[in-house]
């Protein structure tokens, strides 16, 4: 594993990137450790002053520290989009590997709910939810629903694979060999779908971080919980921009763009080396 | 032919399956929100008016009757489903007595008309562009449009309307805010009316090209450069038939199969895209409308939208499953 | 690669191409005034039939400009006094029971397809509310009217079902009124339910001249037969077009009036207000300088639920009350530009003159008895405190007159003092363990705020002030957020602990408090779990406090002994705290002058309330008077 992202490091630029990217986040995240004050008091700073020295990245018109303030978001945010990463990759595995090699009639009825979801707009749904959940629309309510919206697309690529997997010769020997479904699918084609569920990984944290920073943003969500969104809510209250408190506005979103572009790259670097074709290329050209 | 008939029933199927599915968990999940509509008109009508409480509990009774909302919610369930089977969704609760379907077709025009034109922009540039870069793979121009591509694909669509709105509002207002044409204009199919709906789609559209452009040019790109090492590409190139004739006619040609179905499946982004695109930008359309539906508890309208977007979503996925045959012979019917 | 040259030229001449049709309009500007709509976009936009409940926009200008009533009462001075007579020629003329309401009209009033108004339209416009149910007024009109009659042509006769000595307010314009239909167009309409009004015929000054399908903008032509409309009285309306419109966020509006393309900004956060005073010369406020914004007739409170067992003690109450830092609340919500009140009055129009100026020595000498300490809650110079807070910043803007600091800043509000809540929180049986309070029960004490959020950000800001100063005492304080309309609902239901909304409302300039007084009689408090009528929303009952209604019944409109029971209303609710008054709700309501003087403003001609989603502002329009031909 070490030597992987070893390799990965020193041939892969994208790879690279995105890791020092995300370095700078996952740090910025673990500064809220270290915050001097509590993330949801006001006024505890003087308002409205630029970036300088004492206050790195300015303060709000709330009066609270953006730099300070920005650590507990990023926490929150990237939080967030693991958890709903976790669940809903639990759930899109469970189906799509038993849809994918069962398939006959429990793959109907599987895929059938599947399509559904797809088809689904979101959004709208989204803002369903907070209307009849309301204050309970907690930050892990919020990444429940989320997770349970957000399997369908890749539970269908991993039923893709799974199905060219019953065809190949090992799981029938398995099956020969006396192993119940549950066996085969976990030990013979988990290894098979772990490099796609890592890359899906990455892609759902993103659209689950996106959906929030939306959500928020337009104040579907529990204003309370410092994210990224959030933030960006409390400047649009103010009219931050207008107002010229530019810096409410300008780090939260260089900072949420650090993180969609870093786990992006890293997606995109570990399709490739799951490719083995355009890594052999890569290779052959970084050496000549 | 027989296989093919099967194929058609069980997608015609599938269809008709999704869009019942979807339709019951809008329903119930519309129905599950503590809003009243009747409430929200009574508040709407007494926030600043003397009102008399003792007027106020008459008046509930009144619009209670009026919108029809007496009944189970099994009664709902029931007169629902006939009036979909019309193709009526009733009148709407919060607009009453004006039909769902007046207020949506007024909309509908404004979401369809930008979205599908970004969405068929962004694809065709995407394609093309991608095709190109898949293709040439040296050029330093395509390389760099896929930095651009990379870098903005994975950014929410928000940020990137909110920052287009920042350049193009504060920093070089050269483009209008909002609306979808100029004030006190006369819609029709004139020039003036025309131009005028263009400058204020070009910014909401812009942000969705650029936001959506990316997913298709990588896409592409990687399809066209797995293409180039097939046989039959190597072939062509000995026999030196004009480079861009090949990526034209037999690259792009194989690879736009997957990316029609990409196409279909996107259309259904569409929708979320539209909400945010007209909170952001001021644009009308069905965005907006079913914002302030959710708002006002107005189930009708809610489902109203919500219905037309699955049928449409689902609809789309089906014409292209129906068409795939046709564009890839090599798919096996079965 | 000429497919990226040629994608990137068509994308460049479509920007340049039909950057002529990026312009806002193509009506004159210096004949256009334009307007802020805050009801934003119009759902439905071709229903202007305002009688049915759910009317497409109310403030799109149609009730601005094209409906009248017979009073208007005005939320602070007047043109020509608070009380106008508009279609009525007199005052309502009441028997001695208050069974019977007479109405003389004014004549040569023309609608505006030229058919005269006359009392024959408001028979029409009461039988038909006496028949139809679910319109507009159909309710109060039900309850109220026995008949009515019009003896001649410019006379109608109320006859009422039991006495009422506030009847002519459903008549009178306060934000809106009942406005009297077109007799003979509704007639011939059928349903008057289902009847779109579309175009309106007008009995106001303006007529309709264009709108958006999409319910973005609204267009009013100026009538040429101006003069058979009531505001002829003072004048020619200055605008010959008003545009009310839907700007988008404050952003925008503040963006758009930095333009000069957006006349009056019907409200924004206080950092927009700033923003515009310092850099467009021609955007001014109610108040020149600070704070800028007018102060509506409407009292934001923390409104605690009464039929929550908790705050049913008024110790409890009280406690709460005494831990919110006003400064603080103020700065955090409006930057300092608010006008407080320690009272449940409105500190605005003519309201301080009656009622918060004579009170202050009572306030100053009430006292709390906790049981084990006696306080002197009130601090006069709360106000002051504000104003010596800015100065420093805001420098000359910010007055040094103790009068003017009253009228802009407001007066007292009560000292903080966590010393006196804890006591009273004892001696309610709650209890304080380590750092955090507990209920006696033996749960913790938390409480949860409703705030509005993005849709009324300044109360989102006090709310969430308020909820850290109580946090910070112990207490598990938070907001939550109702989007929109959301927060109505939840009021109206009862469903919540403690919110920030009103629960106060008055005329502004007219004394009588009966406008939200009498629905907070006992009599209409809802049992929990079912909808309370508004405006009650606190579901608070007190015996004393149906006697003082009482009395105000049984007495006139201009009855001097109104302000007398104003007073003991005054005096109980600052006894019993049923909601926390905080301030006046300040609208940032920001006028631009590039194209029109003449806007009312505190300081020299304070004729009407700015604040352009208000009936009331119709007066504007004839005051209006174009800067630059």
């Amino acid at each position: 594993m070490l030597s992987i992202l070893k390799d990965l490091l020193r041939y892969n630029r994208e790879f690279a990137a995105g890791a020092a990217l995300l370095g700078i986040v996952v740090a910025m995240s673990a500064m809220s450790a270290l915050a001097p004050m509590p993330p949801d008091d006001v006024y505890v700073v003087p308002p409205d002053l630029p970036p300088s020295w004492t206050y790195l990245m300015g303060t709000t018109s709330r009066g609270q520290d953006v730099f300070w303030q920005l650590s507990f978001a990023i926490r929150n945010t990237l939080l967030f989009g693991f958890i709903v990463a976790l669940l809903s990759r639990i759930l899109s595995l469970v189906i799509g590997l038993l849809s994918g090699y069962l398939g006959g009639f429990v793959d109907r009825v599987l895929m059938s709910i599947n399509d559904t979801f797809i088809v689904m707009p979101l959004f709208p749904i989204l803002v369903m939810f907070y209307f009849v959940m309301r204050d309970r629309m907690s930050w892990a309510a919020l990444a429940l629903v989320m997770a349970g919206l957000g399997w369908a697309y890749d539970a269908r690529l991993i039923r893709s694979i799974a199905m060219s997997l019953r065809t190949r010769q090992f799981t029938e020997h398995s099956v020969y060999s006396g192993m119940s479904t549950r066996q085969i699918v976990a030990q013979e084609h988990l290894p098979y779908v772990m490099p796609i569920v890592f890359s899906t990984t990455m892609n759902n944290i993103n659209w689950s971080i996106g959906l929030e920073v939306t959500l928020s943003v337009l104040g579907f969500t529990n204003i309370n919980t410092p994210t990224i969104g959030v933030m960006i809510y409390w400047a649009n209250q103010h009219t931050a921009m207008t107002a010229g408190v530019w810096w409410w506005v300008f780090f939260p979103v260089a900072l949420v763009i650090m993180v969609f572009i870093g786990l992006f790259l890293l997606a995109v670097s570990m399709n490739e080396y799951i490719d083995p074709r355009s890594r052999l290329s890569r290779m052959r050209s970084a050496k000549t | 032919m027989q296989s093919i008939n099967v194929y058609i029933v069980k997608r015609l199927g599938q269809f008709f399956l999704v869009v019942f599915i979807g339709i019951n968990i809008v329903f119930f999940v519309t129905h599950a929100t503590p809003i009243d509509p009747v409430e929200h008109s009574i508040m709407a009508a007494a926030m600043f008016g003397s009102t008399s409480p003792e007027a106020i509990n008459m008046l509930r009774e009144a619009l209670a009757d009026l919108y029809g909302l007496k009944g189970s919610l099994w009664d709902q369930y029931w007169t629902f489903w006939k009036r979909i089977a019309v193709a009526d969704f009733g009148p709407s609760v919060s607009s009453f007595p004006t039909p769902v379907s007046t207020l949506i077709g007024r909309a509908i025009p404004w979401t369809v008309g930008l979205l599908l034109t970004a969405v068929i922009i962004s694809w065709v540039v995407g394609n093309i562009l991608g095709g190109l870069a898949g293709y040439y793979r040296e050029n330093r121009l395509l390389k760099a449009a896929g930095v651009v591509a990379m870098g903005l694909h994975p950014i929410p669509y928000y940020i990137i309307a909110f920052v287009l709105l920042i350049i193009f509002g504060y920093l070089w207002p050269v483009l209008p805010l909002g609306g979808g044409y100029q004030r006190n204009m006369t819609p029709g199919w004139n020039l003036p009316f025309i131009g005028s709906v263009i400058t204020h789609g070009f910014l909401p559209a812009l942000s969705l090209v650029l936001v959506g452009f990316g997913a298709w040019f990588m896409g592409m790109r990687a399809l066209v450069s797995n293409i180039v090492t097939e046989d039959y590409v190597v072939y062509a190139e000995l026999a030196g038939v004009d480079r861009n004739r090949i990526l034209g006619s037999y690259v792009m040609r194989n690879a736009l199969v997957p990316q029609i179905t990409g196409l279909g499946m996107s259309l259904g982004a569409i929708f979320n895209g539209a909400i945010i695109t007209e909170q952001v930008f001021g644009y009308p359309g069905v965005g907006t409308l079913l914002v302030s539906a959710v708002h006002a508890g107005d189930y009708s309208l809610v489902i109203g939208i919500t219905t037309i977007s699955i049928i449409g979503v689902a609809g789309a996925v089906l014409v292209i499953d129906l068409l795939y045959p046709l564009l890839d012979p090599r798919v096996k019917i079965g | 690669m000429s497919v990226l040259r040629n994608l990137a030229v068509a994308a460049s001449a479509c920007v340049f191409a039909f950057s002529a049709y990026a312009q806002s309009s193509n009506l004159p500007r210096h004949e256009t005034l334009i307007v802020e709509n805050p009801e934003g976009t119009i759902k439905n936009p071709g229903w202007f039939n305002y009688w049915a409940v759910n009317a497409g926009g109310r403030s799109t200008g149609l009730h601005q400009l094209a409906m009248d009533t017979f009073w208007y009462i005005d939320p602070n001075y007047g043109i020509d006094g608070v009380w106008d007579n508009s279609l009525a020629s007199e005052k309502p003329i009441y028997n001695a029971d208050f069974t019977e309401m007479t109405v003389k009209l004014r004549s040569g009033i023309h609608w505006s397809d030229g058919v005269e108004f006359s009392a024959d339209d408001v028979l029409y416009t009461i039988n038909t509310h006496m028949n139809t149910n679910g319109l507009f007024w159909s309710a109060p009109i039900q309850i109220n009217v026995a008949s009515i009659e019009a003896p001649d042509k410019n006379t109608v006769v109320f006859k009422l079902k039991k006495p009422n000595s506030r009847f002519h307010a459903l008549f009178t314009v306060r934000w809106n009124g009942m406005w009297m239909m077109p007799r003979h167009v509704f007639e011939k309409a059928g349903d008057p339910l289902k009847f779109a009004f579309n175009p309106p015929v007008s009995i106001g000054p303006y007529t309709l001249h264009s709108f958006d399908n999409n319910g973005k903008w609204f267009t009013w032509q100026k009538r040429e037969d101006w003069k058979r409309t009531t505001v002829a009285r003072y004048g020619e309306p200055g605008p010959k077009y008003v545009t009310y419109m839907d700007p988008g966020p404050p952003d925008k509006r503040v963006i758009a009036q930095l333009n000069h393309e957006l006349d009056i900004i019907h409200d924004v956060a206080p950092e927009g207000m700033f923003t515009l005073a310092k850099q467009s010369k021609t955007s001014r406020g109610w108040f020149k300088g600070f704070p800028y914004a007018h102060p509506d007739p409407t009292l934001p409170s923390v409104i605690l639920n009464h039929q929550n067992e908790l705050f049913q003690n008024k110790d409890v109450r009280w406690a709460l009350a005494l831990l919110i830092d006003i400064k603080a609340v103020s700065m955090a919500s409006y930057r300092g530009a608010a006008t407080i009140s320690a009272i449940a009055i409105p500190p605005t129009g003519t309201q301080p003159d009656f009622y918060h100026e004579p009170m202050e020595t009572w306030l100053t000498d009430f006292e709390i008895d906790t049981g084990k300490s006696k306080y002197k809650p009130y601090d006069p110079t709360a106000g002051k405190q504000i104003a010596d807070m800015l100065r420093p910043s805001m420098g000359d803007q910010i007055p040094s007159d103790p009068k003017q600091i009253a009228k802009a800043f407001g007066r007292g509000w009560w000292k903080p003092n966590p010393q006196v809540a804890t006591e009273l929180l004892e001696r309610a049986g709650f209890t304080k363990r380590g750092d955090a309070w507990y209920t006696p029960k033996g749960q913790p004490f938390t409480i949860r705020i409703t705030t509005e959020g993005e849709s009324r950000p300044v109360m989102t800001r006090a709310g969430s002030m308020i909820a850290q100063q109580w946090r910070q005492f112990g207490i598990d304080a938070k907001i939550v957020v109702a989007e929109g309309g959301n927060l109505i609902f939840v009021r109206a239901a009862g469903d919540y602990e403690a919110i920030m909304s009103w629960s106060v409302e008055t005329w502004g300039g007219h004394p009588d408090l009966s406008f939200f007084l009498d629905s907070w009689h006992s009599q209409f408090v809802a049992k929990p779990g079912s909808p309370q009528p508004p405006r009650n929303w606190q579901r608070w009952s007190n015996p004393e406090l149906d006697k003082l209604i009482e009395q105000i019944r049984g007495i006139g409109f201009d009855d001097p002994k109104g302000v007398e029971i104003g007073k003991e209303y005054i005096k109980l609710t600052v006894r019993e705290m049923p909601v926390i008054p905080l301030m006046a709700y300040n609208v940032f309501t920001v006028m631009d002058e590039t194209y029109w003087t003449g806007y009312p403003n505190a300081e020299t001609d304070p004729y009407t309330d700015p604040v352009p989603n208000w009936a009331n502002t119709k007066y504007m329009m004839v005051k209006l008077r174009p800067r630059q031909k």
